[in-house]
């Protein structure tokens, strides 16, 4: 059974541009949620920066190993060293802040160039930048990361080269997609007939104008991409190494004594991931419809 | 009327806007008679529910929130079946001051309902040929195939070989050049026109008792529209089967139709022989259908070169149905004298002449109507 | 008299195949640039089985004729991968390419395995959800599969052999060599579980293979197969189901992979993704160039299948 009540009354005006009639309530609840877990996120990054931490991160306490949150002064508990779990969550986002910052700047200069090239001069760099695209794709990530890390050496800012470089083509495959209904629109051959400079019609009112938003939202969606592989190369031991706490590797350093029952210092930075990525990827997606009005239901 | 085939008796489609959380009202209380062996022509502008009533009769309204009432007649094989039957059980309508207020319906229960009546009658009894033929025909699969599946489905030749003699047979029937061939081609190398040409001889190689035609002409080049109409034309001669054939396109129901129904808002406003209705001199005719025959250029028109009129104003929101009649905002024969009455209460649909019936306060009916 | 409807098949499988053959070629040469541009000269190591320490062994390799320009050594390196030959692993010394045969099977059972599970899952729920229009579950669905597509996989892992211990008492950690034990068939299933369910496989799955047939199920052409009485399952089969299952299946493939280097680890699978993690440990360049080549190839051939069905099945797909 299913219910379907008219509105009582007169049915009000209806604007199908108006923002507030298209966003659907459960899209601002993601972008709220999001926004949270980005302030959360810098904010804890300029904490361990300064070195404002609730707790020494370093400071062993055998007597007081693996305790429960709220116990004595550690409001989210001790690991298998005695460590306070709360400074060294906070102090685990130093693994991936930066690196990541990196991985997605790469992603979108270099995606923003190669989709120009593909959507502004089309023709054989369009087919490069395809064949591009399914070339990285045929590469599991974690193996080429591995073989990169096998080759030259396990420093996070060379995976993040790599993670950059394979989130190229979604942007650029974006961006041409993009341009190709600006020209269809016949926007572009506008800016050019107003005398209008290339470089100026393709940074102002190409990517600036009408790019940003989706340049945003690929730069959320990638930040959660490098949460992912910075955690899984730090779990598999590749990436921060103990003492310097990362979420990937106090997960690894917990679950020895997972199995014995003591889930919690494995599974609280388990759940500091799975709480951040989440915001990144609800952000980006909650943007997405509000924005670039994507959705189809 | 003699012999009906198929009577729709106040008949009502709703739908839910869920932007808007309101009840769209497509179909709004039409009765309609076909009879057998002749060709009803419905006309109107889009969103007036002509579609909808087309659809609704074949049980193709398939949208979840879509409540339907009244009753469909089915006259077949010596037997009647009410092709809306019991599927009232499956949804409560809350209605005040003659408004939907609510609905709660059992969606599966009232689909699977609705399968049950519509076996053997879909394709079978009702066979149906929709506007853009390109997208309607199965790109994935050959017009032989389709055809074959059609006639094995719905007749006695069951076997592979017959059913292909049969096929080519009806593409033949329907002129399309070396129908072995296109037998065996897929729709996307076809023109719209050779689709729709295989879309009739799909529809009619089932031998349905009725061929609903939806807007047929609709998405095809005005060329071929003409053939298509031609060829429409010399089956209904050749055949003689009963068509319900909806149109926006007065001029193409003008040259198929013996009787015609006007809608506008989810009403008929008038309905008659077409002759009677459409005559040039006829005294007695709905203002919407006189703005109608305006809109479209005849040759009398292009020679005095005078300008074709459009309607003014907008198509009815049907989600809010004024009081009075639902023309009046872009009604201009509105009298005096009749105003009151034009703006407060809708006029019923009565009867002008024997068999022809007009909702307007500017006829004050003679029968009983 | 077919003439009208003979199809190019074999002219757009040459095409595919020719694109298929391109593709690995580029990736040989990424995989070679990778190896060029780093320290430590790998790659005379593969060719010659060993580091050049001084001016004599790089006196003694031009009189053994072993190229010194980047395209010489990039043919030669080629070469030797064309009779077979992936050089041999720098920890064991045994060649490489028939140890990535023999753990290659376990990671094959594992990838294969979780794409059909999770297919097991998807398919009715996508199907129910599309033929139903399900929109009172949506919400919940969609969040769920947000869920499960950020929960990490190694975490999740833990999650499921600790549930195993504490509520089946067993113990599926000692992979998928221990056979003898009871319920063997278990040991593999949960790995296979594991990654098939985490890392957003099975929610993707399910979207994609809701949304593409839902859209379907609203086509034109599936109105008139409902008008003319015929079944709907059978009109919508091809673009509403069999082109969009090749396609997530052959999408899902290099996320399956790189999934399995966590999943094996977690629960110690012997497979090609446990040797891919122990070689960056050790800096065994030779097995993890030749796990990489493997892997992509494997890719590309998943898709290459992908296309096949594609060209066989959409009549327009050869006429492009």
């Amino acid at each position: 059974m299913r219910r379907y009540v008219q509105t009582p009354g007169p049915i009000g005006e209806f604007s199908e541009l108006a923002l507030r009639q298209r966003a659907e309530p459960l899209d601002l609840v993601y972008v709220g949620y999001g926004l949270l877990v980005v302030a959360v996120v810098v904010a804890s990054y300029m904490l361990g920066a300064f070195g404002w931490l609730p707790d020494d991160p370093q400071a062993m306490n055998v007597g007081l190993i693996n305790a429960a949150p709220f116990t004595s002064g550690h409001v989210l508990g001790t690991d298998f060293l005695g460590r306070d779990l709360q400074a060294r969550l906070i102090l685990g986002i130093q693994a991936y802040f930066l690196p990541g910052l990196l991985a997605i700047t790469i992603s979108v200069v270099g995606g923003s160039i190669l989709g120009i090239l593909a959507g502004y001069r089309g023709g054989w760099f369009d087919t490069i930048i395809t064949y591009f695209d399914n070339l990285l794709d045929s590469f599991p990530r974690l193996v080429l990361i591995l073989l990169v890390i096998a080759a030259f050496k396990p420093d996070i800012y060379y995976v993040m080269v790599v993670v950059g470089i394979t989130g190229m083509p979604v942007i650029a495959n974006l961006i041409a997609g993009k341009i190709a209904f600006l020209r269809q629109k016949s926007f572009i051959e506008a800016a050019h007939a107003l005398g209008l400079p290339a470089h100026t019609v393709i940074l102002k009112h190409i990517l600036w104008l009408n790019c940003r938003a989706l340049l945003v939202i690929q730069a959320t969606l990638g930040m959660a991409e490098a949460i992912l592989v910075e955690t899984s190369l730090s779990y598999l031991g590749f990436g921060v190494q103990e003492p310097t706490p990362s979420w990937g590797n106090m997960v690894q350093a917990g679950a020895n004594y997972f199995l014995q029952g003591n889930f919690w210092p494995s599974t609280a930075p388990a759940l500091a991931i799975l709480a951040t990525i989440l915001g990144f990827q609800l952000l980006g997606d909650g943007l997405n419809n509000l924005l670039e009005g994507k959705r189809r239901r | 009327m003699d012999a009906p085939l198929l009577a729709i008796e106040n008949l009502r489609t709703y739908f839910y806007s869920r932007a808007k959380r309101a009840f769209i009202r497509s179909v709004d209380g039409v009765s309609l008679g076909v009879a057998r062996g002749e060709t009803l022509g419905i006309v109107g502008e889009s969103g007036s529910g002509k579609s909808v009533t087309a659809l609704s009769a074949a049980g193709l309204v398939s949208a979840g929130p879509g409540v339907i009432s009244g009753r469909i007649d089915l006259y077949s094989n010596g037997a009647r079946r009410n092709l809306l039957d019991g599927l009232e059980n499956y949804a409560r309508i809350t209605e005040r001051d003659g408004r939907v207020m609510e609905v709660e319906k059992d969606e599966r229960g009232w689909r699977k309902r609705s399968e049950t009546l519509m076996a053997g009658v879909r394709g079978k009894e009702i066979a149906m040929i929709f506007q853009n033929p390109r997208s309607a025909l199965n790109p994935y699969s050959t017009i032989g195939k389709q055809l074959v599946e059609t006639i094995r489905l719905h007749t006695s030749l069951k076997g592979e070989s017959e059913a292909k003699e049969r096929a080519i047979h009806w593409l033949e029937r329907v002129r399309i050049d070396s129908p072995r061939l296109r037998f065996d081609n897929f729709p996307f190398g076809m023109s719209g026109g050779m689709c729709q040409r295989a879309m009739i001889a799909m529809a009619l190689s089932a031998e349905p008792s009725l061929l609903i035609a939806d807007e047929p002409t609709t998405g095809l080049d005005v060329t071929i529209q003409s053939r298509i109409v031609d060829l429409l034309a010399q089956l209904k001669t050749e055949t003689g089967i009963t068509t319900l054939l909806i149109s926006h396109d007065i001029s193409v129901i003008q040259r198929l139709s013996d009787r015609i129904a006007v809608m506008y808002g989810g009403t008929v406003v008038e309905t008659g022989r077409t002759a009677e209705v459409l005559a040039p001199e006829a005294r007695v005719r709905h203002p919407y259908t006189t703005a109608l025959l305006a809109s479209i250029p005849s040759a009398e028109t292009i020679r005095r070169k005078s300008y074709l009129q459009a309607i003014e104003g907008e198509v009815l929101d049907t989600i809010e149905v004024p009081r009075g009649c639902r023309f009046y905002g872009r009604c201009n024969r509105v009298t005096e004298a009749i105003r009151e009455n034009c703006a407060g209460l809708e006029p019923p649909l009565g009867e002008v002449a024997p068999g022809h019936k007009v909702r307007c306060w500017l006829y004050p009916a003679t029968g009983k109507a | 008299m077919k003439l009208a409807a003979i199809k190019p098949v074999s002219r757009v499988l040459a095409r595919e195949l020719g694109i298929t053959a391109l593709l690995l070629f580029g990736v040989s040469v990424v995989v070679f640039a990778i190896l060029y541009l780093a320290p430590g000269d790998p790659l005379n190591v593969l060719l010659e089985g060993q580091s050049p320490r001084s001016e004599l062994a790089l006196g003694m390799r031009e009189a053994l004729g072993v190229p010194r320009t980047w395209y010489g050594q990039y043919a030669a390196w080629f070469g030797k991968m064309l009779q077979g030959n992936f050089g041999n692993s720098i920890r064991t010394g045994l060649p490489v390419l028939p140890e990535l045969a023999r753990v290659g099977v376990y990671t094959l059972t594992l990838t294969l395995g979780s794409l059909a599970l999770t297919l097991l899952i998807a398919v009715p729920i996508a199907v129910h959800a599309a033929a139903h229009g399900g929109t009172a579950g949506n919400t919940a669905a969609t969040l769920v599969a947000y869920v499960l597509s950020a929960v990490p996989v190694f975490w999740f892992g833990y999650i499921v052999v600790y549930v195993f211990i504490h509520q089946f008492g067993m113990f599926p950690l000692i992979s998928g060599t221990a056979a003898k034990q009871e319920h063997a068939w278990l040991y593999f299933l949960v790995p296979i579980f594991v990654l098939g369910i985490a890392s957003g496989t099975l929610s993707e799955m399910i979207r994609h293979l809701r949304e593409e047939l839902s859209r379907v199920l609203a086509e034109d052409y599936i109105r008139t197969a409902r008008a003319k009485g015929a079944a709907v399952w059978r009109h919508a089969f091809k673009e509403g189901f069999l082109i969009p299952v090749t396609e997530i299946m052959s999408a899902k493939i290099p996320f399956l992979l790189g999934g399995a280097v966590i999943v094996e680890q977690v629960f110690n699978w012997p497979g090609m993704g446990r040797m891919a993690w122990q070689a960056a440990q050790d800096r065994d360049f030779p097995v993890i160039m030749g796990i990489a080549l493997v892997a992509a190839a494997f890719v590309r051939l998943g898709n290459l299948l992908q296309r096949v069905v594609f060209t066989a099945v959409n009549p327009r797909a050869s006429r492009e």
